[in-house]
């Protein structure tokens, strides 16, 4: 088992280090650099190469790639070239606001989607059906910038419900802040909820017509238990596995969202970075998020070869 | 079921009224652009007390006058680090932290500047010729310094006095006023440089109504009241708060839901919708820069070398770029593109310039002409060109307006889109045919032109070289009477007009969206909305 482990734990750093090679040589791909950004459209080429020297980018590729890793490691990803904050604290700043909003985006989605997959399975061909899977297939098909603009134009300037748009932090006003994040949450939750609705649906439709369930009916069983206990609890690891899945499809749905609500977040951040040539930015937030992406792989093939030693025996076939 | 037939029309209806993709090129009489009135002549009294939030249409680079090079980093200073000069509602310019107007000698290279007294930075430091010496010296020496090029002909500055502060230039150099009156002339606090640095733009401190409070990378930038500052009765509000909101069509939801009390820049089709709305009114600014399309006709081995020939049947022949030109409706443009709401011209120089001469004629729209052009130039139709155009949906509209206006003479027009910062690197290195780029403006007329259209200048994309452009245009930099300016730059712009390195389209004005309640403000030909008599109606 710790043989298994510190194998897993080996190929995650090859992992780690591929991606950052792939970022670094990425945005340099790109035209322009900080430099050019930074000093404007009017610089002179001597302002120019001050900048890239002062940034190291002036340094052959292998010399930058040693300081960023260096940098890295220590634990110290610059400063901004945006606004010459540390990098590290923009970090701090804006990913719990991401997490929160990813959080409750996904509650929404289970909620509504794994609710309404129940409804559409149990009274499958009827009108319930009909509207969850109509909800579901307009759920997967309208684009997050849309259904955001709608909800701004309907609850924010129409009805004068909840503000258009913004971001307070949890700990300075709760509930300024759930109003809000409900609506980005109810945005970015709903193609999430509408892929849940039909996986949720189709395992129960498998579930209801398992032999187990007529042994449940024939006991006697009330209709609610056996939808709620039998069919439901086994149909759920199908939902938490596609839970899982999507939780990447998540994040990145969060880039659209925080553009559209204002909200300083994790993906607002990536792709301003990316606009503005912000190498430090960029190469910590894709650097983070794929650490993440390996810890929590790290975890799952962790916790199935505990679960099921014959993934331990056999060396493990996921990745 | 089946949903009802008005929620289906509703819902396919809303994505086209958001993105307002009216026009398309097809209406022929384009509804009457709505009035908009010009800077506010609001004189209403205001109450003391209050914060305003403001919208602003991009997030600002850092905070430091010497490095900043952004538009929405001058609205935020505008608040908070007062300059040497200042321009007013005529775009005159007016002394702001220096006492007077420049004092020159005889030959033009002695600037003597007389400064404010009793005046205190927001740190309370006390403002004098030293600290402005340090800052000039600053935004003029330091090797990242983006204000290098404003003082280029400043070669030393002396401190006569206390008050009084000497610029010795390498040659008489008039639109120096003009520099000290934007970044180059933003004086920042001894103290707070010594102790930060090059960071000075984490929390930078001026002279101003308004201090540094906080920043959120990315979302929003406080300012509060600056009690040390020297006019501190006439500011009302206790505090701004930037907003960054950069979707326009949000930017507008967010004014009309009263988020925030002012939105900048609006985008010419959300302008109309915030106007009809009950709380809210608009003001117009701006009109110094110009749009256009950038020809490369010389620009063959980056835009701050030596121009060159450059291989493409647009940028060799003249007679071509005229048929180009022929076969633009400037009046069409505007009014399918951005509402009928910027200024149409065909010169580099704003409207109400007083450096404007008389007479300059802009060419009608004649496909005839454009058409003979083609066949005389014996280059075989349909003539390629591909417009490099920045990816956002007004420009690629612009784009597409291009593309068939110039069809009908024999130009097949590719549109290549491209993110901002890639399309500006393209224009600087010359690796393309026409571009759509433009320029935010200066109040000398100086800084629209020199940078731009003389040979090897920084931003000279074109790649013109011409001494009929180059030499009036360094004459007129040296020159300090304005009828004469007026004419040399007259000269500079016939010429221009007849080499196409730009066609010029229009110049854009600023929109200011701003609630009822809100008086006070002052917004000029620098679309840099002033809050320092701003507040809320008593």
């Amino acid at each position: 088992m710790l043989w298994f482990i510190l194998r897993r734990c080996g190929s995650a750093v090859i992992v780690l280090f591929l991606a950052s090679v792939l970022i670094f040589l990425g945005i340099r791909a790109l035209p322009g650099d900080p430099a050019t950004v930074m000093a404007g459209q009017e610089a002179s080429p001597a302002v120019v190469e001050a900048i890239r020297h002062e940034f190291g980018l002036d340094k052959p590729l292998p010399a930058q790639y040693l300081d960023y890793v260096g940098q890295t490691l220590s634990g110290n990803f610059g400063r901004s070239t945006q606004d010459q904050l540390p990098v590290i604290d923009i970090i701090a700043e804006r990913l719990p606001v991401t997490l929160e909003l990813s959080a409750l985006a996904m509650l929404v989605a289970v909620i509504v989607g794994v609710g309404a997959g129940i409804a559409a399975a149990v009274r499958r061909g009827r009108l319930a059906d009909y509207v969850a899977t109509g909800f579901g297939l307009a759920g997967l098909s309208v684009p997050h910038f849309w259904l955001g603009l709608l909800g701004i134009l309907l609850f924010a300037v129409t009805w004068r419900i909840l503000p258009a748009s913004g971001y307070v932090p949890f700990t300075e006003d709760p509930a300024q802040n759930l109003q809000r994040m409900i609506l980005p949450a109810i945005v970015l939750g709903t193609g999430f909820a509408a892929i849940l609705m039909r996986q949720t649906r189709s395992a129960m439709l498998g579930a209801l017509s398992a032999d187990y369930v007529r042994t449940a009916r024939s006991k006697g069983l009330s209709e609610t238990k056996v939808v709620g206990a039998h069919a439901l609890r086994n149909s759920l690891t199908t939902v938490v596995t596609v839970l899982g899945l999507q939780l990447g499809a998540l994040i990145s749905g969060a880039v659209v969202t925080e553009q559209i609500f204002v909200i300083p977040g994790f993906g607002k951040l990536t792709v301003d970075a990316v606009l503005t040539r912000n190498y430090p930015v960029i190469q910590a937030v894709v650097l983070i998020t794929v650490i993440g992406y390996v810890l929590v792989n790290l975890l799952v093939d962790i916790a199935y070869a505990f679960l099921n030693p014959r993934i331990r025996l056999s060396g493990g076939t996921r990745d | 079921m089946r949903p009802s037939p008005r929620l289906v029309a509703a819902l396919a209806v809303l994505p086209l009224a958001l993105t307002a993709c009216g026009g398309g090129g097809s209406s022929g009489t384009p509804a009457a652009p709505p009035s908009v009135a010009g800077a506010s002549a609001d004189n209403r009294p205001v109450k003391s007390g209050g914060t305003l939030t403001v919208a602003l249409n991009a997030d600002p680079d850092a905070l430091d006058p010497s490095t900043s090079t952004t538009l929405v980093g001058r609205e935020v200073f505008a608040n908070m680090c007062e300059k040497l000069y200042d321009i007013d509602a005529k775009s005159t310019i007016v002394p702001q932290l220096a006492g007077a107007l420049p004092e020159l000698s005889d030959d033009g290279k002695e600037v003597t500047i007389k400064l404010r007294e009793g005046v205190k930075f927001n740190d309370g430091t006390a403002f004098d010729a030293e600290a402005v010496k340090k800052s000039l010296d600053r935004h003029r020496t330091w090797e990242k310094s983006a204000r290098q090029a404003d003082l280029e002909a400043v070669s030393k500055v002396t401190v006569v006095d206390p008050t009084t502060i000497q610029l010795t230039l390498k040659r008489a150099f008039t639109p120096l006023t003009a520099q000290l009156a934007d970044r180059a002339g933003m004086i920042m606090s001894p103290k707070a440089l010594d102790a930060a640095n090059d960071n000075f733009g984490a929390g930078p401190v001026c002279v101003g109504p308004f201090k540094f409070a906080s920043r959120t990378s990315g979302s929003e930038i406080v300012l509060e009241k600056a009690p040390d500052y020297y006019d501190a009765a006439k500011v009302k509000l206790d505090k701004l708060v930037y907003k960054i909101i950069v979707d326009p069509n949000v930017r507008a939801a967010n004014l009309k839901s009263g988020d925030v009390q002012v939105g900048d820049n609006l985008a010419t089709n959300t302008v109309k919708g915030v106007q009809s709305d009950p709380n809210l009114k608009v003001v117009s600014g701006g009109g110094l820069g110009y749009y256009g399309v950038t020809i490369n006709i010389g620009n063959a081995d980056g835009a701050t070398e030596k121009s060159g020939p450059v291989d493409t049947a647009l940028g060799k022949s003249p007679q071509l770029r005229e048929a180009f030109e022929l076969a633009l409706d400037r009046d069409a443009i505007n009014k399918t593109v951005y509402n009928g709401l910027y200024e149409v011209d065909c010169f580099g120089v704003p409207l109400d310039s007083p450096f404007r001469a008389d007479g300059l004629q802009c060419p009608q729209r004649d496909v005839a002409k454009a058409k003979q052009l083609v066949q005389a130039s014996g280059v075989p139709t349909p003539i390629k060109v591909t417009l490099n155009t920045p990816n956002d949906a007004v420009n690629i509209r612009l784009a597409q307006v291009i593309q068939q206006m110039t069809k009908e003479a024999g130009f097949e027009v590719k549109v290549h889109t491209a993110e901002f910062v890639s399309l500006l690197e393209e224009g600087k290195a010359g690796t393309f045919d026409a571009m759509l780029v433009g320029w935010s403006g200066r109040v000398d007329l100086d800084g629209n032109l020199t940078n731009l259209v003389t040979s090897r200048g920084s931003n000279n994309y074109s790649g013109m070289s011409d001494p009929g452009i180059d030499d009036p245009i360094k004459q007129a930099a040296a020159e300090s009477d304005q009828a004469k300016r007026a004419e040399l730059y007259a000269a500079a712009m016939k010429k221009i007009a007849e080499l196409r390195g730009i066609l010029y389209l229009y110049h854009n004005k600023y929109y200011l969206g701003m609630s009822k309640n809100v008086a006070g403000v002052q917004y000029f030909a620098d679309g840099l909305p002033r809050f320092v008599t701003a507040g809320f109606a008593a």
